[in-house]
């Protein structure tokens, strides 16, 4: 009996928070579900340690893009500017190391105070003169296309010689030399995934008791000890999966950073705070003294910055600055911040589940290649995914309401 | 009059926007923890008298004397700092925040401030913000809601709590009664009564009459612009609302030549 009733209140707290947090569970599972889909299909090719590395490699400056669109989305702005802007800053970078012989850690800070430059011309255009930002941006985007043929006009694509540049989205992170133990495993790597399990499980427990004191209402244990669990095996399959290759990829570094950064930002800070506040609501912002103005200028300039440094990746991913390089990129970072559950209507989204989104997307373009599936067939199959998302949100959205 | 100096006085307020005079020389008096009720047919200046006080309106004439100091306001931040609060008739919340994080939109309490990155003391602001929905009672489960999950007349409670919250001295309703259920009605009605009781002075603009004969100590009616009945709340509801109403729609309008008595 009373196992019985200990039984019932599981399924009861389990449905209760599943229905709470669908929307993140449900992206987490379509991610999921695409990857073991995928990994069946092409009898373990997909999840191989090599095609996880690459595939990271090609979804980092679609990433790093999206999570900047996502901060543009969520004050209710779209900012189309962003491939083309990459691509030229991604040619600029390539000149400042080949035509101006500028070292990478001055190119590196350099092309990204360029990318808030340009993000401080579409703040002014936008939140300056009301100058709505699918237009502003639009002429962003023709004009970046325009600097980017511009600048390769003379030279055609711009080889990068630099190594430490081209290792950002090649390289992996050196291995400690010297251990015997698990040969053909990097085991930096896999330090690496342990402290990072061990640092959640310390930061999650300190935080459970924390609300506990402050008499929140937090996780039942089981739930708690069941999130410990999974995140920590997910961390820990992902670090095996990278040690069995080459090692954590520098794309895979960048891409931490900028995420927990951005992440930091978002939840914690006040200036976060007031991005969500200008989303959901300009007028009563600008009302409880939120500057709308400010945040929009500032998160356009984070956007440049994110174009410039993923122009960067890719120009370091093609060891080349390219004559095309960034195009459409943009598309792909909205549809990315789309499927992570943006909302167009202002207000909600989260960095994270942009960087899922990307994923999610980029998971569909590698494990179609690896079956063969045709590029016509491709681009259906991700334009459902896309739309089903969507689809998938807005229903939620109504039934809470 | 020999009593204290009023917590508000605007004197021959006059705002113009084009060729529409909207306000023609009102005159306000607020005292402290009075209920002032603001009433008038649409566009008859109510709002703009109450955003002139508020800041979203600078006057074209006219002085405003915050605790009988004379005050500049020429924004809303201006306004707050000198302790006048809006709830504004649209409420200006953002649906998509919990409570707390409404309450303290644009006053977040900061834990630690890191160059020019400030962190939020997240726990500092939801305790305050429980502290304040119990102490004036209102209905809502939790502060960590959000906002586009509760009902209007929470809402409004909200919208009216965050006003309250930091010490104002002055809190101006526009319409706080409007578009709510019979019940939600009331339980607005109850806050304001809460805030009074707690030493409050208040401002409430409203169409509904029996709203202001309520929970009002005083009450002006405003026409075209300019101040046509002030007087005590007193007498039955009947009675009131003929009175009042005559002089809404301007079927009287024998104050003015009578003067103040």
């Amino acid at each position: 009996m009373h196992a019985r009733r200990a039984k019932m209140s599981f399924i009861k707290n389990a449905k209760e928070i599943f229905q709470q947090n669908i929307r993140e569970f449900g992206m987490y599972i379509a991610l999921l579900v695409i990857m073991a889909t995928f990994t069946i299909a092409t009898k373990g090719v997909f999840i191989s340690s090599r095609n996880i590395s690459n595939l990271m490699n090609q979804t980092g400056y679609i990433v790093v893009l999206a999570v900047g669109m996502t901060l543009v989305i969520i004050i209710r702005h779209i900012d189309l500017s962003v491939g083309y802007l990459s691509g030229f800053l991604g040619a600029v970078a390539a000149i400042a190391m080949v035509s101006w012989h500028l070292p990478v850690y001055a190119t590196i800070p350099l092309i990204m105070g360029f990318g808030v430059l340009a993000g401080l011309v579409t703040g002014f255009l936008v939140a300056q003169m009301k100058i709505p930002a699918f237009v502003a941006t639009l002429a962003g985007w023709l004009g970046y296309r325009g600097a980017l043929q511009l600048v390769t006009m003379r030279t055609g694509t711009i080889i990068i010689p630099n190594a430490a540049f081209n290792a950002i989205c090649n390289g992996f992170i050196p291995d400690i030399p010297g251990i015997r133990i698990l040969p053909g495993v990097h085991k930096s790597t896999l330090i690496l995934g342990v402290l990072a399990i061990i640092l959640f499980i310390i930061n999650a427990i300190r935080d459970r008791r924390k609300m506990q004191t402050n008499k929140f209402k937090v996780l039942p244990i089981n739930f708690f000890i069941l999130k410990l669990v999974f995140v920590s095996a997910l961390v820990g399959g992902i670090s095996w999966v990278f040690a069995g290759y080459r090692g954590l990829p520098w794309t895979a570094v960048v891409l931490l950073i900028v995420i927990l950064f951005y992440n930091f930002i978002m939840s914690q800070t006040v200036l976060g705070r007031h991005i969500y506040a200008v989303g959901g609501n300009p007028e009563a912002a600008e009302l409880s003294g939120i500057s709308v103005k400010k945040i929009t200028y500032v998160v356009f300039c984070s956007m440049g910055m994110l174009a410039a440094l993923s122009g960067m990746m890719f120009a370091s991913r093609l060891q080349s600055a390219t004559t095309t390089a960034g195009t459409l990129f943009e598309l792909d970072a909205i549809a990315a911040a789309f499927v992570g559950g943006v909302s167009m209507s202002g207000g909600i989204g989260k960095v994270v589940g942009s960087f899922i989104g990307a994923f999610i997307m980029m998971s569909l373009t590698s494990g179609m290649n690896l079956m063969g599936i045709d590029i016509s067939l491709q681009y259906i199959v991700r334009a459902s995914v896309l739309a089903a998302a969507v689809v998938f949100d807005v229903a939620i959205r109504n039934r809470e309401k | 009059m020999g009593e204290a100096t009023p917590v508000v006085e605007m004197r021959n307020i006059k705002k113009n926007f084009g060729a529409v005079q909207a306000l023609c020389g009102v005159d306000l008096v607020l005292h402290h923890n009075e209920v002032l009720g603001l009433v008038g047919d649409n566009a008859a200046g109510k709002s703009v008298l109450m955003k002139v006080l508020s800041g979203a309106h600078i006057p074209d004439g006219g002085e405003i004397l915050i605790e009988g100091k004379k005050a500049h306001i020429t924004n809303p931040g201006d306004a707050r700092r000198m302790g006048i609060e809006m709830v504004y008739q649209d409420l200006a919340l953002a649906n998509n925040l919990d409570v707390a994080a409404n309450v303290f939109m644009g006053r977040e309490a900061v834990s630690t401030q890191l160059g020019p990155i400030s962190i939020m003391d997240k726990h500092h602001m939801e305790q305050e913000t429980q502290r304040l929905i119990d102490r004036l009672k209102i209905d809502i489960s939790s502060v960590r809601l959000r906002v586009e999950r509760l009902s209007g007349g929470q809402r409004q409670s909200v919208a009216i709590a965050r006003a309250t919250a930091f010490n104002s001295k002055v809190t101006i309703m526009d319409e706080p009664t409007a578009a709510l259920s019979v019940a939600a009605i009331d339980k607005v009605l109850d806050l304001v009564r809460e805030l009074k009781a707690q030493g409050c002075s208040i401002i409430i603009i409203s169409h509904r009459l029996e709203d202001i004969y309520q929970v009002s100590d005083r009450m002006m009616v405003l026409r075209h612009g300019r101040k046509v009945l002030e007087c005590p709340v007193i007498g039955d509801l009947d009675e009131f609302r003929e009175r009042v109403v005559a002089y809404i729609i301007g079927a009287r309008n024998d104050f003015a030549e009578k003067g103040v008595n």
